[in-house]
């Protein structure tokens, strides 16, 4: 969902990041914004969620060497950490829990752990995943976006009740819309990357 | 790589006892039935809370449901909408007459309706009154009430699991059901708009059983 937030911030230290993602955090779990994020299921779902996931992200800034192989021991080729993240944007995406996030302050502050271990896991895991399985993980994340945003799209019943029809709508089209793009972006990407190493393979011989 | 199957599998049951535990064992995936199947599970009492209305003296939610003995059948409304509340308004309408042909027939099962309004702001005495002669509601079996303060509204919405979210133009969205309350005061059963029938037998079937 938000694959852009991996790899990258060459700019900033580890130690730099992890301040940035604990103000992130720190700013996100306030009322005011909490409010304004989750006053839409639009907001909640594709600004909030990205937003605390980015955050996680920047917490697993590059720790030391000994962190990290204990780490990659449990999670070779990233695979435990793509498919924790799988699994917990397929329960995230139930209706029911946009619902309880609203109204059950437990369920919220697990939202939001939840989310911050997806973007740390992400991150752990996109770059050593290679192109197979990065491309086993979206092809089960992204065809359930889509499929989760067309049912919200075709759906004549409010799946929660704290937010609008057209607002479920709304968050449909566009769950649809961005879950396509990054399947997309994703393709053109892994192809790029195939085309050059075709035409660098003669020069280095 | 052992270490790395063990951890996904990890993360799959934790995934799972979760989902399972979101949607009652994969029952629901919605807030709103989620609360009928607990309600279903576990009748939730009447709050404490004030209330009177066109045709009721000033008492409490639970002295005017328990008062009678007998079932109430009660749905949220406000008296300016033009949307789901007049469904449930046609939907009350019909078991009114069902319930009056019921009387007629001599039967002595005591279902009764009410409709609480939770727009305090503009639904006082006289537009509950005009509200209910303009759905031609018998007071004998169908009556409008409204809690007296806002902080009695919020209560019996929450404790309920009444959602009522601000509209364009003055409206109100709300999540519109039939409320079956026993004669104890307290919400046995919630039926979705489109189970009119279903909410009539149940709450017949429960006016006829003793006690």
């Amino acid at each position: 969902m938000s694959g852009g937030v991996v790899g990258g911030h060459r700019g900033f230290g580890a130690g730099a990041q992890r301040a940035i993602a604990l103000g992130l955090m720190a700013a996100l779990a306030t009322p005011w914004l909490r409010e304004a994020l989750e006053a839409t299921m639009t907001r909640h779902m594709l600004m909030q969620f990205p937003l605390v996931m980015l955050a996680g992200a920047l917490l697993a800034a590059p720790a030391d060497g000994r962190l990290r192989a204990r780490i990659a021991r449990w999670n070779a080729h990233g695979i435990a950490g793509l498919v924790f993240c799988a699994v917990a944007l397929a329960v995230l995406m139930i209706p029911r829990v946009l619902d309880l996030a609203v109204r059950d302050a437990w369920v919220e502050c697990a939202k939001g752990g939840a989310l911050v271990a997806c973007g740390a896991a992400l991150r752990l895991s996109w770059r050593t995943a290679g192109a197979i399985v990065q491309g086993f993980f979206l092809g089960n994340v992204v065809p359930m976006s889509i499929a989760i945003g067309q049912l919200y799209v075709d759906s004549p019943l409010r799946l929660c009740n704290a937010y609008q029809l057209d607002d479920q709508q709304r968050l449909g089209a566009w769950l649809t819309g961005s879950a396509a793009t990054l399947g997309v972006l994703w393709l053109l990407g892994i192809s790029w990357r195939m085309i050059r190493s075709d035409s660098d393979a003669p020069a280095q011989r | 790589m052992l270490r790395t199957a063990l951890s996904s599998a990890m993360a799959i049951a934790l995934g799972y006892g979760a989902a399972s535990w979101l949607t009652h064992d994969f029952q629901v995936w919605t807030d709103e039935g989620a609360r009928r199947l607990e309600v279903a599970l576990k009748p939730i009492a009447s709050p404490d809370i004030a209330i009177h209305g066109p045709t009721t003296a000033a008492t409490t939610l639970p002295a005017l449901l328990a008062g009678e003995g007998g079932v109430t059948i009660v749905d949220f409304v406000y008296t300016r909408c033009v949307t789901a509340c007049l469904a449930l308004g046609s939907v009350f309408q019909q078991i009114q007459q069902a319930l009056l042909a019921d009387a007629a027939a001599g039967q002595r099962d005591r279902v009764r309706l009410l409709s609480i309004s939770f727009d305090l702001a503009r639904d006082d005495d006289a537009a509950l009154a005009s509200y209910a002669a303009r759905l031609h509601a018998d007071p004998g079996v169908w009556r409008f009430v409204r809690p007296m303060d806002a902080a009695g509204l919020s209560a019996l919405l929450r404790r309920w699991g009444v959602v009522v979210l601000d509209a364009p133009f003055g409206e109100f969205e709300h999540n519109a059901a039939l409320l079956v309350i026993d004669r104890h005061g307290r919400m046995v059963r919630v039926f979705d708009l489109s189970e009119q029938q279903l909410a009539l037998d149940y709450a017949r079937h429960l006016a006829r059983s003793v006690p």
